[in-house]
C-alpha cells in the first residue's frame, strides 16, 4: 500500500469514527440554547470541527426526530434560529452518554490487553 | 448584488422546495455571521474576493444542497457511477425527462388517433421503450461525467458565476416563514376566521328563518328535524366564540396559547355536535303526510346520511390538528421557560 492510500484509509476511518460521536457532541452542546453559528464555533473551540453542510442538515434531522426544538428570534438585530434540547432529547442524551462511557471503558480495557 | 445573494440564488434552485426558504434563511444567517466575525477581526468591510473566498470554502453548492435532501441513493454497476451528492439531482432530471417524454408521445399518438390514423399497440410500445432507453442512457452518461469531475475536484467551483438575482417571491416567502415561526397569530389568520365565522353565522340565521334558502321549492313539503333545534344554540355559540377569539387575537397577536386553547375547545365542541348529528338518523321531516313529502324527506335524509361522514372526518382531522398544535406550542414554551 502506498503512503497516500494509507492516508486515505486512515482519513476515512477517522471520519467514520467522528461521525458517530457528532450527534452526541451536538446534543450535549445544545443543553443550553444556541444558534447554528455559535454552536459551530463552540464545537470547533472544543476540537470538534464540523462543516456547515453537515451541521445544518444534522440539526434538521434531530429536530424532525423530536430531539431538538427550534425557534426564530431576533438577536443582534438579525433573525436567528435558536436550537435547544427537547425533553426527549435530554432523555436520549443521558442514555447516549451512559453508552459512550461504557464503550470508552470497554475500549480502554481491550486496548490495555 | 452581493456574492452572498448570488450564491443563495443559485443554491435556491437546488434545495428541496418544501424547506427552501427556511434553509436559505438559516444558511444566509450563518454566512453573514461568519462575514461579520471576519470584518471585526480585520477592522474593515470585506472585499468581494474575500467574500467569495468564504463562500468557496463552503464547498460546491451541489454538495451543500445534497446534504438537505432525504434521497441518499447511488447508482452503481460494480463501481459507484453516481454518488449520493448528485443522485437526487439525477433522479429529479430523469423523472422530469421521462415524464416529458411520456406527455409528448401521448400527445402525438392522441393526435394521430383523432385524425383517424390507425394506431398499433406494438408501435406505441416500441416507441415508448426506445425513447425511455435514449433518455435514460443520455441523462446517465451526463451525470456520470459530472460525478467524475466533481470527485476529482470537489472544491472547484466559481462563485462569480452566480449572477441571477434571488427572486423577490422567494425573499417574501422567507420573511413570511420567519414571521410564522415567531409564534404570533397572523393578522391574516384572525381576519380570515372573522370573515368566515361572520358569514357562517349570518347564513345559519338566514336558513333558520327561511328554510327556502336551502330546501328551495321543497320547503313547502319538508322542514328541519328536532335534532337541529338541539344543536342550533351550541352552533351559534361556536361561531360567536370564534369571532370573539379572532377579535382578541387581532388586538393581541402574541396570545398564541389563547388561540391554541380556544381552537381546541371550539373544534372539540364542533366534533361533539357532528357526533350528535351523525346518530340522529333523521335530519329532515315531512310537513304533511302526503306521499310526495314522505318521498322527498326520505331522499334528503339518504343524501345527508352519506354527506355527514366526510364532514365528520374533516371535523376530526381539524380537532386533532388543533390539539397537536396546542401540545407542540405548550411543550416549546414549557422548555423555553426552563
Amino acid at each position: 500500500m502506498t503512503n497516500s492510500q494509507d492516508n486515505n484509509l486512515f482519513e476515512n476511518l477517522r471520519l467514520e469514527l467522528r461521525r458517530g460521536s457528532l450527534v452526541l457532541a451536538v446534543l450535549a452542546c445544545l443543553r443550553s440554547e444556541q444558534y447554528g453559528y455559535t454552536l459551530r464555533k463552540a464545537l470547533a473551540d472544543r476540537g470538534m470541527e464540523i462543516e456547515e453542510g453537515t451541521l445544518y442538515p444534522l440539526l434538521r434531522r434531530l429536530e424532525s426526530q423530536g430531539l431538538l426544538l427550534s425557534e426564530w428570534r431576533e438577536a443582534d438585530k438579525r433573525n436567528k434560529r435558536f436550537y435547544r434540547l427537547s425533553p426527549l432529547g435530554s432523555e436520549v442524551l443521558e442514555k447516549l452518554l451512559a453508552e459512550w462511557n461504557s464503550i470508552d471503558s470497554s475500549l480502554n480495557e481491550i486496548v490495555k490487553g | 448584488m452581493t456574492p452572498l445573494e448570488r450564491y443563495l440564488s443559485f443554491l435556491s434552485k437546488l434545495l428541496p422546495a418544501g424547506q427552501r426558504e427556511d434553509i436559505l434563511r438559516e444558511l444566509s444567517e450563518d454566512i453573514q455571521s461568519e462575514m461579520d466575525d471576519k470584518e471585526s477581526e480585520l477592522g474593515r468591510p470585506l472585499t468581494e474576493p474575500e467574500q467569495l473566498q468564504i463562500l468557496k470554502r463552503r464547498g460546491n453548492p451541489l454538495q451543500v444542497a445534497a446534504g438537505y435532501t432525504n434521497n441518499k441513493g447511488t447508482l452503481s454497476f460494480g463501481p459507484q457511477l453516481i454518488g449520493p451528492v448528485l443522485f437526487p439531482f439525477y433522479a429529479r432530471v430523469l423523472a422530469f425527462n421521462l415524464g416529458l417524454t411520456f406527455v409528448i408521445i401521448g400527445t402525438v399518438f392522441a393526435a394521430l388517433s383523432l385524425s383517424g390514423q390507425p394506431i398499433h399497440v406494438g408501435s406505441l410500445f416500441s416507441n415508448v421503450l426506445l425513447q425511455l432507453f435514449v433518455q435514460l442512457v443520455a441523462v446517465t452518461i451526463i451525470f456520470v461525467l459530472v460525478e467524475k469531475h466533481l470527485s476529482r475536484q470537489p472544491q472547484e467551483w466559481d462563485a462569480k458565476e452566480f449572477e441571477k438575482p434571488l427572486k423577490a417571491s422567494i425573499r417574501d416567502r422567507i420573511d413570511k416563514k420567519i414571521q410564522l415561526q415567531m409564534r404570533e397569530v397572523s393578522r391574516f389568520d384572525s381576519i380570515s376566521v372573522l370573515i368566515a365565522s361572520g358569514i357562517a353565522l349570518l347564513w345559519i340565521q338566514s336558513l333558520w328563518a327561511k328554510p327556502f334558502l336551502i330546501f328551495g321549492p321543497a320547503a313547502s313539503l319538508i322542514t328541519f328535524a328536532p335534532v337541529w333545534h338541539r344543536i342550533y344554540l351550541p352552533t351559534v355559540f361556536i361561531m360567536l366564540a370564534a369571532i370573539v377569539r379572532a377579535c382578541i387575537n387581532l388586538a393581541q397577536p402574541n396570545w398564541v396559547r389563547f388561540r391554541d386553547v380556544a381552537a381546541v375547545v371550539l373544534d372539540a365542541t364542533a366534533l361533539a355536535l357532528i357526533y350528535v348529528l351523525m346518530f340522529a338518523h333523521t335530519w329532515v321531516v315531512p310537513l304533511d303526510a302526503t306521499s310526495g313529502a314522505q318521498h322527498i324527506a326520505s331522499a334528503v335524509n339518504q343524501w345527508i346520511a352519506i354527506g355527514i361522514w366526510p364532514a365528520a372526518v374533516i371535523a376530526l382531522f381539524q380537532a386533532i390538528k388543533s390539539f397537536v398544535r396546542l401540545y407542540k406550542n405548550w411543550r416549546w414554551s414549557g422548555t423555553a421557560n426552563g
